[in-house]
């Protein structure tokens, strides 16, 4: 926790341990409309940001590591806030809070890595402010909502007044903090696929604490069996905190394809993904401990999507 | 530039005058002058500045008091009753929760938004609800005590 200081300069770059008393002065603006949005996004040019929960730009407003000229909330867009599942398609608003994907009787019985990933993330009250979106847009390395939606194969749609683009949420991380977004762009929802029958997946994070965590390292697996008790159809192990953005165990997925589950498949599987993990050494766990446990979660995260597929219809 | 904002606090509605870059923390304590809500770390990390908005639980520092137009609010000077003191607020004083008393005001709203859901909320249920809300002095057995007792006389 840092000391409460009292400053009237702005700093535009963050200094350590810097709280200022007021927040820096910007023009707010309120659209009811994402058309209208949309072109205040591309009026109001490169001084602008988007809010939503508001949980990572009012801190580092706070902090003093950004100063936008206008601010422009997303928060009363009704389409933004909506999600709904229909056929197969699970389409998430982005304005979504984590609390109601926690919430969400559709996540919990569909897509459990998710509703393990909503619940991990933050305390109950950053939970209620933080949004879908926000999780994405933000592209933190340790962030606990992206691993779970790469799992399911998730595409995020971007909407600006030039057009709509879709995005596979592998390629839209490029490092951190950064993503393939244009400025003048607005991630407006996230759609997932209902996993095929007799799929099971899983998400664990693991910090030192269970609240008000940034994760060590993160994994989230989702396994389709052909049948229960059948091989392996199709896989995906994605790994948080691990490298610049969330990525793709690829090679650990194909080393499940077509195969009987087993523990020592499991096993293997985790330490190809260990080595394919690209860690960094920080105080909050060196490079060797977190691919130790990259090994150690993705066994976990497998097993309990196998044991889920198995049990599903 | 100023905008007006229209904000139902404690039953009582408020129209107020803000400026953007406040935050409803800074409204609720200094234009309204209810001081029981604290400023703790004012980065989302502490839970001293808890208030329910719509009945769900959120850190005041990090919403942007226009943001907050148009909704309820609770604070804890609005939590007492024409009776008397809330049952919860009762229990901490009974089961000796308060020691500083800075997390108090948010502890208690964590935990009425959660027995307003859930009113026989068990032990695991209770420590998740107040998995935000931090307390430097009692190490959170009494708290939890507290909420508990609550919790297990409910009907």
């Amino acid at each position: 926790m840092s000391w409460i200081t009292i400053t009237p300069t702005l700093h535009h770059s963050s200094t350590p341990g810097l709280i200022l008393m007021l927040l820096p002065r910007f023009q707010y603006h309120e659209p009811a409309t994402l058309a209208e949005a949309c072109r205040m996004m591309a009026e109001l040019g490169g001084g602008v940001r988007p809010i939503a929960g508001g949980t990572d730009l009012v801190v580092n407003m706070r902090r003093g590591a950004v100063a936008p000229g206008h601010v422009v909330s997303l928060g009363r867009i009704k389409e933004l806030c909506a999600m709904h599942l229909s056929g197969r398609t699970l389409r998430i608003g982005a304005c979504c809070t984590v609390a109601s994907l926690a919430g969400s009787s559709d996540i919990a019985s569909q897509f459990h890595a998710l509703n393990e990933g909503a619940l991990s993330l933050g305390s109950p009250l950053v939970r209620n402010l933080a949004t879908a979106g926000g999780n994405l847009v933000t592209a933190r390395p340790a962030a606990d909502l992206p691993p779970p939606l790469m799992a399911y194969g998730g595409t995020v749609t971007l909407q600006s007044s030039q057009g709509q683009r879709l995005v596979p949420l592998d390629q839209f991380f490029v490092g951190p903090g950064r993503t393939v977004m244009e400025p003048s762009e607005i991630l407006t929802s996230i759609a997932l696929e209902t996993p095929s029958p007799f799929s099971g997946s899983s998400y664990i994070k693991l910090g030192t604490r269970r609240a008000l965590e940034i994760s060590i390292v993160s994994v989230a697996s989702c396994l389709t069996l052909e049948r229960p008790g059948g091989r392996i159809q199709s896989a995906r192990i994605v790994l948080g905190s691990v490298a610049p953005v969330p990525m793709r165990a690829e090679d650990a997925e194909k080393n499940l394809i077509g195969e009987i589950p087993s523990p020592p498949l499991f096993a293997e599987a985790a330490k190809v993904a260990a080595g394919e993990s690209k860690p960094i050494d920080d105080y909050r766990g060196s490079a060797q401990y977190r691919r130790d446990m990259v090994s150690v979660l993705t066994q976990k995260t497998l097993q309990a999507a196998l044991e889920r597929a198995n049990a599903s219809e | 530039m100023k905008k007006t904002i229209h904000i139902t606090v404690n039953d009582k509605p408020f129209d107020l005058e803000v400026e953007p870059n406040q935050t409803l923390l800074e409204v609720i304590r200094e234009k309204l002058c209810l001081t029981g809500t604290k400023a703790g770390c004012l980065v989302g990390d502490c839970g001293a500045c808890t208030v329910l908005v719509d009945g769900k639980p959120v850190s005041s520092c990090l919403i942007l008091a226009v943001q907050a137009d148009g909704k309820q609010i609770t604070t804890i000077e609005g939590v007492e009753t024409p009776q008397g003191l809330h049952p919860l607020q009762t229990a901490f004083v009974d089961k000796g929760a308060v020691q500083c008393g800075y997390c108090t005001p948010g502890m208690i709203l964590s935990a009425k938004s959660l027995l307003d859901r859930n009113p026989r909320a068990d032990e695991a249920e209770i420590r998740k609800a107040i998995s935000g809300n931090l307390c430097r002095c009692t190490g959170y057995q009494k708290i939890v005590e507290a909420i508990l007792s609550v919790s297990r006389t409910s009907p």
